[in-house]
């Protein structure tokens, strides 16, 4: 685009005239927010919440955050006892710099047929910081035996490193990751304030007020399963915060995966004020311990990751997965490490990835960044479709993966691997093409 | 100051500049959803500044409260679902060629939300208030130069935005 074309888009902005209702719009809005102002500080009414329900057209997630500033700008006025919002959570949630929390995960069955069961308990307290990045501990419990095996887990943004320390083994790992995997790491390790937003983004109701650990707490719930990027069914999201601060204080989660495994898990013991150093952040690694493995990449979360992990999955395979969310991923490519239904091939190169060397199994298990691709489409709402069990390496044209990345347009990933760009009316044509 | 003195002072401000910034969130916006929503960030925003809007400075203020207020409803709704909201369409025009602009003024708008406030401010006052530089500069407390440098920086970063996109 050159600098014309660019004036023209902005000159044609400037020059817009207001449309009528939008100046009635404003007229509400202002008079509305005048009126709430002058309102006598009287316990009980008005409802905050009525400010913003008067104006037609207003999102109520985005009115809890004027109403929440209004609150915390005005603490002489009096509180509605209903007008908590997600909106208005995540806008206090945000203004902390640094927090706690502790989750508790308890996993039951297998994840499908001829699958070991893995029942598995696990604990993890998590310290993130906007300024030094985040530190993971995690205990993780046999439920037969009761041993605790522990690891320490540092992301450092600004390094571009995420360094884990096995005490027990006397080990320790290093991964690099790339710019726009630290957000999506947040994703995965159920930060509050991405929770929240994943919240927003669905179907959600409000529960009545409850009372936990003496604390007086409001409660949203979904069922919607994109709110873990599709890795599980049956789902239930609930999170309750503190009906005076508005901060949470407690979140559950619920949901199946595969067949028969039950995951459920706690977040709870959120400390909101913590104050931190660099230091806390900084991985020491004891002399006596030995690199599991180095300068492993993490898995690209991105259309180049996705190519890659599809082309080695046909690679060893001569197919491509059947399914791209991750639970059936899993399974199929744990079908290649225990040396079930794959090719010759791949038997061969089975004992060289038992030998743990680095590149072979994550080669092994690089597929699954095709699947942490798949759960991010899912999350972000960009409608992914991926046709793995009809479309095979040799149907060139055929569309294999597609999402929505604009208004009338999608992006294709065909059956050779090639991508491309298309129109709403173009994808429909392609997908009508009979295989080849 | 007194709760009723805050309330006098913000009275005239609005009085004074509702044009004014229904005028700017509706050229940054394009959208009534974003529109209201920028709206009332503003409103807010103007109150709880209130004390700051009565000198010289306050239209400068005013320009930053808007440009802060835009970039957090366009925050909210580009975390919300990822879509950039349409631009009504003149039904004379062919269509691609709709389709083209609305969605060019569309990206245009949404990377403006983005933009450093000063760049914002600078690009928004040039191209979509047609103010000269000398005004530019008086807004963002710095010299013509300085607005030109703005202005120029901020075309830069749309431009490779844009060019990225399309």
């Amino acid at each position: 685009m050159n600098d014309d074309r660019l004036e023209e888009i902005l000159n044609s902005i400037g020059a817009e005239e207001i449309p009528a209702e939008v100046r009635r719009i404003a007229q509400d809005a202002s008079n509305n927010f005048n009126k709430f102002l002058r309102q006598p500080n009287q316990p009980a009414k008005p409802s905050l919440l009525e400010l913003i329900m008067r104006s037609r057209t207003t999102k109520l997630a985005a009115a809890a955050v004027i109403i929440i500033a209004v609150l915390l700008g005005l603490p002489f006025l009096p509180k509605s006892t209903s007008n908590i919002t997600l909106a208005g959570v995540l806008e206090r949630v945000e203004q902390a710099r640094a927090f706690m929390y502790k989750m508790k995960i308890e996993m039951t069955g297998s994840m499908g047929q001829n699958m070991p069961a893995m029942d598995q308990n696990m604990e993890m307290t998590t310290i993130i910081s906007n300024e030094f990045g985040m530190k993971m501990e995690t205990t993780t419990v046999d439920p037969n035996t009761g041993e605790k095996t522990g690891q320490t887990t540092y992301i450092i943004p600004g390094e571009k490193i995420a360094v884990t320390l096995m005490p027990d083994k006397k080990k320790y790992m290093q991964f690099e990751f790339g710019d726009d995997l630290f957000a999506k790491m947040k994703k995965q390790n159920n930060d509050p304030r991405e929770m929240i937003k994943q919240m927003m983004a669905c179907e959600y109701t409000e529960l009545a007020r409850s009372t936990i650990d003496g604390v007086e707490v409001d409660g949203f719930q979904t069922t919607d399963p994109t709110v873990i990027g599709g890795v599980g069914e049956n789902v239930t999201l609930t999170l309750w915060v503190d009906a005076e601060s508005w901060l949470p204080v407690r979140s559950e989660i619920d949901f199946d995966m595969g067949e028969k495994m039950k995951v459920h898990g706690v977040v709870s013991e959120f400390n909101w004020d913590l104050p931190v150093t660099a230091e806390d952040f900084n991985p020491v690694i004891p002399d006596d311990f030995e690199p599991m493995v180095t300068g492993m990449q993490m898995p690209k979360i991105s259309e180049e990751g996705l190519i890659e992990g599809l082309r080695l999955f046909a690679e060893f395979s001569g197919r491509y997965p059947k399914k791209l969310s991750m639970v059936e991923l899993a399974q199929e490519t744990m079908a290649f490490m225990t040396n079930r239904d794959v090719p010759e091939k791949i038997k061969e190169k089975i004992p060289q990835a038992r030998g743990l060397d680095g590149d072979e199994v994550m080669k092994i298990t690089q597929p699954l960044q095709c699947g942490f691709f798949y759960m991010m489409l899912v999350q972000d709402k960009k409608e992914p479709v991926y046709h793995g069990e009809s479309v095979g390496p040799d149907d060139i044209g055929a569309v294999l993966m597609r999402w929505k990345t604009a208004q009338n347009e999608y992006r294709v990933i065909f059956g050779d691997l090639s991508a491309g760009t298309v129109t709403g009316e173009q994808l429909a044509e392609l997908e009508k093409q009979p295989l080849k | 100051m007194k709760h009723s003195e805050r309330l006098e002072l913000f009275e005239n401000v609005r009085a004074r500049y509702s044009v004014f910034l229904t005028s700017v969130l509706w050229k940054l916006t394009g959208d009534k959803e974003l529109f209201t929503e920028a709206m009332q960030y503003s409103l807010f925003g103007i109150w709880r500044n209130v004390e700051k809007l009565k000198g010289e400075k306050a239209g400068a203020y005013i320009y930053r409260i808007a440009l802060t207020a835009n970039s957090k409803a366009w925050r909210n709704r580009v975390g919300r679902n990822g879509e950039i909201p349409n631009d009504p369409i003149d039904p004379g025009e062919d269509a691609d060629e709709r389709l083209d602009r609305a969605e060019a003024a569309a990206i245009v708008r949404r990377e403006i939300s983005r933009l450093p406030k000063k760049q914002a401010g600078a690009v928004v006052m040039r191209y979509l208030e047609q103010q000269d530089y000398q005004a530019i500069a008086e807004k963002l407390s710095c010299s013509k130069a300085g607005a030109r440098s703005n202005v120029s920086r901020a075309m830069a970063t749309l431009k490779s935005k844009l060019a990225a996109l399309v």
